[in-house]
């Protein structure tokens, strides 16, 4: 399909997620019907395969990590017999596995984490809600950046198939999926941070200024890959049969792409957003020790070198149930963008 | 009359390569233009490139009610397609936007030259007219939910929802089974009539051009051979292309071609049924099962041809991959020569080398990456012996290819340098490769094109006729069926229903769906 100039650039600006939204028409159904006859019925049986799911994840865990060598009372100086011995029957580390495992299940159906065996102070649940919500905020801002940028990017690229825009875009979206977080991370942070100084490089200052880098650096490679999937998904469409019938009944251009092509061409970035929203907004390790943010990622490093495994034990429930919660919205998804997908 | 679609002189390039030269017709209102020739003569893109819905250049002069199209800014074409044109293409399960209902496809159709939004009851109306049943129920629908007779009802109704004066139909029933074509077609040209809407039809299926025709144009490699009124043409066709077309086409009037007479019986299918668990977790959970089919026995001598016809989902594809062991088959036996085969899990080489298939669509049976040599000694590498092979294996190709009628040079090539007949000669070579005693031809010939397929069914039945051939014929086209086969099975619901040899079968029907399918193909 050509598209001219434009119609592209006015997509562009109009970005991928705008057009998205006003691709949204099923006035068919009235919503209410569409939720009991289609998303209900997916929810619950997700809900169902979930619990057993999050055990599985949960046990496996704990027994891995009391297997790893070390314990959470091993330092520098041995501590006393004693004091170890005082210590882990405070914890309760000091009955069986079966029965620690029991004791922890049914504490966290209470909705307790446990303490924390190296932060003293803190329960699991403290930590998480410290940290948690900066995570979720960096994440949630750089799954957003990606989307926009990427999926932009990708239908821009694809409009212009083959000529030097599309083939400048896709060489730098390989490149942003190539490069690491910990190389684009400090690159950002050296140039804009300690060259331009334009903006803080550490911490959490007052207004948002000290949010720009950490989340451009975390969602720069994903923006690349939704850019590379929209731009294949956006190409394969346009070849299809049901493009040439709405081009042969004379719609225009833009509209072909909003109201035809569009949905289809975002199954893939669907597919590949479920799992990445999950590991984004539950805290990336390497962008937090670079920009010196305390989110949940460092804490769970710290957690798992040290065998805290409360602290661990928490962070992977956690990112469990959000793994779970992620494919689900994906799957809506998926049902919304091409509605053959709601009847299997 | 003032013709309303005017072509002339129009040529076609695609890449400087010419595909349609010095092509001229004119349709008046009303009036229904066919085009037709093998594939590959450049029908399509005559059709279609003058309204700027291909990637080919077209030069010369189309004048569409007084307006010249060739050189026309496509914007300014856009707007001539909206208002006064329709097209239905090939593919219904395509054409249609998945994620958009049925009422939305037709609500843009309706206001694609600006008229204004249909109502509910509107569009309800637009489908019954093209025969469509529940059609309040089918506006809520997405096109998937439909079948691919319903996803055409549909596109028809959307090309004809704006009142276009020329509607553009590339080989609108292909697709579709018999008795669906029949019905389609009668509807499209009582549509033409009623309206006065003029049809350029794009069409290989000579049969129903002469019926519902008014014209016919017969292309050949881009170039006009013969026009004139459409039922002189088929039935006494001028030029020497127009001849072999039309001998190539079965026809039911046409004289019983001579068959040799078959020997004793080497194959029994007994009580073969077959069900396959029903789609969708509903399905699953109860353990629905879908019939495909149920109870069928058949018997087929040495030698003999027996066609296996029946529309789309009859279950004669089931049943004839069940016989050869290549699918499931809960129950009943398949007897080879008075000894039970095993069944499909526990069949050695040396059954299966026995029963050899050849299916629909060539170039997809075939692996790209592989040679034709590849392809047609695979058999041997599984079925013959080792010392045999390396000895026989490169002149037993060769030999193949000849049977084939294709040149040894063919050896070398990729399946992407085939046409759709040499790549079905390859797949019947590859068959042939193991030295059956039945071949299982699953519409062979349907996907090829007249002339194509005609040279295709003549190879198999000299092949027949060397080597001794049973065959199971698996087709929906009755004509073909009745010029190949020494008996016809036909299928309804997974049940054979009249089984009789081909001079009776069609004087002296027995069953309903028979009736049935001989009416559907006149």
């Amino acid at each position: 399909m050509h598209l001219d100039a434009t119609s592209t650039s006015s997509l562009f600006v109009s970005g991928g997620l705008g057009a998205l939204f006003a691709a949204c028409h099923s006035h068919e159904y009235s919503p209410a019907e569409i939720f009991r006859l289609t998303i209900l019925p997916l929810i619950l049986r997700r809900l169902l395969t979930a619990i057993p799911t999050l055990l599985g994840i949960i046990i496996l865990s704990f027994l891995l990590m009391r297997f790893a060598p070390g314990g959470p009372f091993d330092g520098e100086r041995p501590l006393a017999p004693e004091t170890r011995a005082a210590l882990e029957a405070a914890y309760g580390l000091n009955k069986g596995l079966g029965t620690q495992i029991w004791l922890y299940l049914s504490r966290l159906a209470q909705g307790d984490f446990g303490p924390s065996l190296i932060y003293r102070d803190f329960t699991v649940t403290e930590l998480i809600a410290q940290s948690l919500p900066i995570s979720l905020l960096i994440g949630g801002l750089a799954l957003l950046l990606a989307s926009v940028l990427g999926i932009s990017a990708g239908l821009f690229a694809a409009a212009r198939a083959g000529m030097w825009q599309d083939q400048a875009l896709m060489l730098t979206a390989t490149l942003l999926t190539a490069l690491p977080t910990f190389v684009t991370g400090p690159l950002l942070a050296l140039i804009f941070g300690l060259w331009l100084g334009w903006l803080p490089v550490s911490g959490q200052g007052g207004g948002g200024a000290w949010l720009l880098l950490p989340v451009i650096a975390l969602a720069l490679p994903v923006a690349g890959a939704v850019a590379k999937l929209a731009r294949a998904g956006l190409a394969e469409i346009l070849g299809q049969d049901h493009i040439r019938a709405a081009r042969a009944r004379g719609v225009a251009p833009l509209t072909i792409l909003r109201r035809h092509a569009l949905r289809p061409a975002l199954v893939p970035v669907a597919s590949y957003l479920g799992p990445a929203a999950a590991g984004l907004l539950t805290g990336a390790v390497v962008i937090e020790t670079v920009f010196g943010l305390p989110g949940l990622g460092r804490y769970f490093v710290q957690g798992a070198l040290n065998r805290d495994y409360p602290l661990v034990l928490g962070v992977v429930t956690l990112y469990a149930a959000l793994i779970i919660l992620f494919n689900l919205i994906a799957d809506l998804i998926y049902g919304w963008l091409d509605p053959r997908m709601r009847d299997v | 009359m003032t013709p309303l679609y005017q072509a002339s002189h129009l040529c076609i390039d695609i890449g400087g390569k010419r595909i349609a030269d010095n092509i001229s017709f004119a349709i008046a209102p009303g009036e229904i233009v066919a085009l037709a020739g093998a594939s590959g003569a450049g029908k399509s893109m005559s059709a279609m490139t003058p309204f700027g819905l291909t990637h080919a250049i077209a030069s010369g002069s189309a004048m569409l009610a007084g307006q010249q199209l060739i050189g026309m800014a496509e914007k300014d074409l856009r707007s001539i397609r909206a208002a006064q044109l329709g097209f239905i293409f090939q593919q219904p399960l395509t054409a249609l936007t998945p994620h958009r209902t049925v009422a939305a496809h037709l609500t843009e159709a309706a206001c694609q030259a600006g008229g204004a939004r249909p109502s509910h009851k509107d569009m309800a109306a637009m489908l019954a007219n093209v025969g469509l049943s529940r059609p309040e129920e089918r506006l809520a629908q997405y096109p998937h939910r439909l079948s691919g007779g319903e996803r055409q009802r549909v596109l028809i109704a959307a090309a004809l929802a704006h009142g276009p004066s020329l509607l553009i139909a590339d080989e609108p029933v292909s697709a579709l089974d018999a008795a669906l074509r029949r019905d389609v077609m009668a509807m499209l040209t009582g549509l033409c009539r009623d309206r006065g809407m003029a049809m350029l039809l794009v069409s290989h299926d000579l049969a129903g051009i002469e019926q519902y025709a008014d014209r016919l144009l017969l292309l050949q490699d881009g170039r006009l051979i013969e026009s004139g009124a459409a039922a002189v043409i088929v039935q006494k066709p001028r030029s020497d292309y127009g001849k072999a077309l039309m001998a190539a086409t079965p026809r039911l009037d046409e004289a019983l071609p001579p068959l040799l007479a078959p020997g004793a019986i080497l194959l029994e299918a007994r009580n073969i049924s077959v069900h396959f668990p029903k789609a969708g977790w509903r399905g699953g959970w109860r353990g629905e099962n879908l019939q495909a089919v149920d109870n069928v026995s058949l018997t087929l001598a040495k030698g003999e041809t027996l066609a296996l016809v029946g529309g789309s989902g009859s279950g004669k594809s089931t049943l004839g991959r069940a016989i050869a062991g290549l699918g499931p088959m809960q129950a009943g036996t398949v007897i080879w020569q008075g000894k039970p085969l095993p069944p499909r899990a526990r069949r050695t080489a040396e059954h299966r080398r026995l029963i050899q298939p050849v299916f629909q669509d060539p170039l997809a049976s075939l692996d790209p990456r592989w040679s034709v040599a590849q392809t047609i000694a695979e058999p041997l590498r599984w079925l013959l012996p080792a010392a045999e092979r390396g000895t026989m294996g490169g002149a037993l190709v060769t030999k193949l290819l000849e049977e084939v009628d294709l040149p040894a040079e063919f050896a070398t090539r990729k399946p992407a340098a085939l046409s759709g007949g040499q790549a079905q000669r390859v797949a019947i070579a590859r068959a042939l490769a193991a030295d059956p005693q039945m071949l299982l031809l699953d519409e062979a010939t349907s996907a090829l094109d007249p002339l194509v397929a005609g040279g295709v069914t003549a190879l198999l039945g000299r092949l027949q006729k060397e080597r001794g051939l049973s065959v199971l014929f698996i087709t929906h086209d009755l004509a073909l069926a009745r010029r190949v086969a020494h008996r016809i099975a036909v299928m309804e619901n997974g049940h054979i229903v009249e089984t009789a040899p081909r001079d009776t079968i069609f004087s002296a029907p027995q069953a309903e769906a028979t009736r049935r399918l001989i009416a559907a193909s006149h």
